[in-house]
């Protein structure tokens, strides 16, 4: 069991408020990622949790009992860095090792420890090895396989895996994911990147200017953004301005573009006159015979599909999926484009304007 | 035209050999990524196109002139490398507008390019400030406008969004790409990102251990690599090893850990031991049509618009498919789905002398 329990965290540097009133609670077992652009105090977080960082005000719970005021290596919690720090002159045998034996554990039950957990990151045949005789993320399983091998229940995971190439990322994610899930820790991950957050955590906590923007799961994240500012960080979105002119009988709304052309979404949340914002993603806008005219810009194979970015006339920039095994559409080529509406989302259009709402720092 | 030609360029550092006979050339206005793994030679490359590596053998042109042994200054080439060095005493425009003031352009014009690339990279509420004020990834981009303004006609990216968040890497994919055409650049750009390459460039250089395995648009390099490696690097693959059994025109069954799957190929002859890799877009389930074989579904992976879906498959391990989002509440964990594709999704190798492993390995 290890529950951690946030409440009314606040952290302040000199004038600046890294933390605003943070109250959160993550179950035991749970992973969950901590998401947002740089600055938005995501890795503060981390800290005061770990108790590297003492909060302004607030408490932090473990189980029901206040730490806040427990010293980092009382408190139990491991840390995993992004720049990876293992000892350079110990084996990875020792440096596994270390926790346990600073613990004052004897040899053998050492030795123990260490043989177990560098055979559940795959590394037990290279104990011997030095850190300098491995690649940045065999490095970085050892730091993982050192920071469970301490005993603690709860494990603090800073950008472990930006420092890597992508496709070493993409495996250790999965590999990182496996191992806590397998052993039952309670993880917090902090991550700047929307794809790793969404494909590893049971939960994403996504921050902004030093608040919990929003949470959930990743998939109501991606398919229920609550904000404007969570459909477009998490996942891409085209972000329409328009206006509500019609609320239908059947329960979809009418907007109406810059240029006039009318589009329907399901739900009836808005009055008719209400400036609003559409949210769309790419691969629930289609080919129509009728629909909003809009004129291909680009057409780019993305892998497993062509993305094809439009103008539209309302001048609003709009971009669609298309499976590889069809015919792409020319540069100026002039298209019809129709939402899914039932994957069509609308939020109220911010007083201080789109630009200002979806910045990123 | 080729404005950059490389031939055969090799480059040792004691032993380890950084470019192992080089060939490769880059068109007049063309974006050229180079794509590899960390230490597969793609820095080297770069450094010895702009100067700051000097070839073992081999030569380099620049519109057919010899430039091997040129100095930087003279090649008319700027790079970006990953230790941005930006001037700390000037504001963030005066360091973009370095260039132009050294080569005396009209100051209007200048300003007008500077405004345009402080746009591009997000940062126009900046200009005013020192760089020391900036963060790594704010660094970065005042950089790349520099590097974009300097004058030169060939850019050289090394990583050039290495440093940033993933969500402003994205908008800037978009936006570098559009600017370099714009400005009618030749941009030959090294990453590790396959995704950043599929995305960006005219045409893809994959490299490994200072070899060019291939050269293609992203199309080809994704739909026909030329090795198991390719194939597995620029996107996923599910890459697995059996023997001939037959052939049907251009079509062969392999055996494959007990079942027979199917894949074009032109290459290879009843009886030969071979590799099959597949793109795992391309590797499709269902649970009501037959495959070439059947999978426990052990996990799905929620990616936004894709999810990944993880089979255990006996006799062959782990087999991945993945799929548009909208196919999540299709499938379940624990579920046996047939697994398939069309053969001409699928790529036949040789099996590889250093043997598969080693061969997949990504660093």
């Amino acid at each position: 069991m290890s529950q951690i329990k946030l409440e009314h965290v606040m952290m302040r540097f000199g004038s600046v408020v890294a933390s605003r009133d943070i109250n959160v609670t993550i179950n035991s077992g749970e992973y969950v990622t901590v998401l947002g652009p740089s600055g938005c105090g995501k890795t503060t977080l981390i800290k005061i949790i770990s108790g590297i960082l003492h909060p302004t005000e607030g408490r932090v719970l473990i189980d029901g009992k206040d730490v806040t005021d427990i010293p980092i290596e009382d408190r139990d919690v491991g840390y995993v860095f992004q720049n990876i720090a293992l000892f350079p002159h110990m084996n990875l045998k020792d440096n596994v090792g270390y926790g346990p034996r600073v613990r004052d554990k004897s040899r053998e039950e050492t030795d123990a420890i260490s043989e177990e957990y560098l055979t559940l990151v795959k590394m037990l045949d290279r104990s011997g090895y030095l850190p300098s005789e491995l690649s940045g993320g065999e490095q970085q399983k050892v730091a993982i396989a050192r920071a469970l091998a301490s005993g603690s229940k709860v494990i603090m995971l800073d950008e472990p895996l930006s420092a890597l190439d992508a496709r070493v990322r993409v495996e250790l994610r999965y590999d990182i994911r496996r191992l806590v899930k397998k052993l039952g820790i309670t993880v917090l991950h902090v991550t700047h990147d929307q794809e790793e957050a969404m494909s590893v955590s049971d939960r994403i906590i996504l921050m902004r200017k030093g608040t919990i923007h929003e949470i959930g799961t990743p998939l109501e994240i991606y398919r229920d953004p609550k904000s404007i500012f969570a459909a477009y960080f998490i996942g891409e979105t085209n972000l329409i301005e328009c206006t509500v002119v019609k609320r239908t009988k059947k329960g979809n709304t009418q907007v109406v573009l810059r240029d006039g052309s009318i589009t329907r979404i399901k739900g009836i949340k808005f009055d008719v006159g209400d400036p609003v914002v559409l949210s769309v993603r790419p691969e629930h806008v289609y080919t129509a015979n009728d629909g909003i005219r809009a004129t291909v810009r680009e057409v780019v194979f993305m892998g497993t599909y062509w993305r094809v970015r439009t103008e539209a006339d309302s001048q609003d920039l709009i971009e669609y999926n298309i499976s590889t095994d069809t015919d792409t559409p020319a540069k100026g080529d002039v298209v019809y484009l129709v939402f899914n509406k039932k994957a069509t989302r609308l939020f109220a259009r911010p007083i201080q304007g789109l630009q200002e709402e979806i910045v990123l720092e | 035209m080729p404005e950059i030609v490389m031939s055969h360029v090799c480059k040792r550092f004691g032993d380890a050999v950084a470019a192992d006979d080089l060939n490769l050339e880059v068109m007049d206005g063309e974006y050229l990524c180079i794509l590899g793994p960390t230490g597969a030679g793609k820095t080297t490359a770069m450094r010895m196109i702009c100067g700051l590596t000097i070839p073992d053998s081999g030569t380099i042109t620049f519109d057919g002139e010899d430039v091997t042994q040129l100095e930087t200054a003279k090649r008319g080439a700027t790079m970006l490398s990953q230790q941005y060095s930006l001037f700390p005493h000037m504001s963030v425009m005066d360091n973009i507008l370095f260039g132009p003031t050294i080569k005396e352009w009209d100051p209007e014009d200048s300003r007008i390019i500077a405004n345009n690339l402080l746009h591009m990279v997000h940062l126009e509420a900046r200009a005013k400030e020192r760089p020391t004020h900036l963060s790594g990834g704010q660094q970065q981009r005042v950089a790349l406008a520099r590097a974009m303004a300097s004058g030169s006609r060939i850019l050289l990216l090394d990583e050039p969004l290495r440093a940033l968040d993933a969500r402003l890497r994205l908008e800037l994919r978009k936006d570098l790409k559009s600017m370099v055409k714009s400005m009618g650049l030749t941009a030959v750009h090294v990453t590790h990102d396959q995704d950043e390459a599929l995305e960006m460039a005219d045409r893809i250089a994959v490299i490994r251990n200072g070899r060019i395995l291939q050269v293609g648009t992203p199309r080809e390099v994704f739909d026909s690599p030329a090795t198991p490696f390719v194939a597995n690097f620029v996107g996923r693959s599910n890459v697995l090893t059996g023997k001939v059994v037959s052939r049907e025109g251009g079509t062969v069954s392999v055996e494959c850990g007990g079942y027979i799957i199917k894949a074009d190929d032109d290459k290879h002859e009843i009886g030969d031991d071979v590799v099959v890799a597949v793109k795992i877009g391309n590797t499709r389930i269902s649970k009501t049509e037959g495959g070439w074989f059947e999978g426990r579904i052990e996990r799905i992976l929620y990616e936004g618009v894709s999810i990944t879906v993880e089979m255990n498959v006996e006799g062959l391990g782990l087999v991945s498919s993945k799929l548009p989002n909208r196919k999540f509440d299709d499938y379940s964990e624990g579920d046996t789905v047939a697994v398939r594709w069309i053969p001409s999704a699928a790529s036949v190798f040789d099996v590889p002398e250093c043997g598969l492993e080693e061969e997949l390995r990504v660093e």
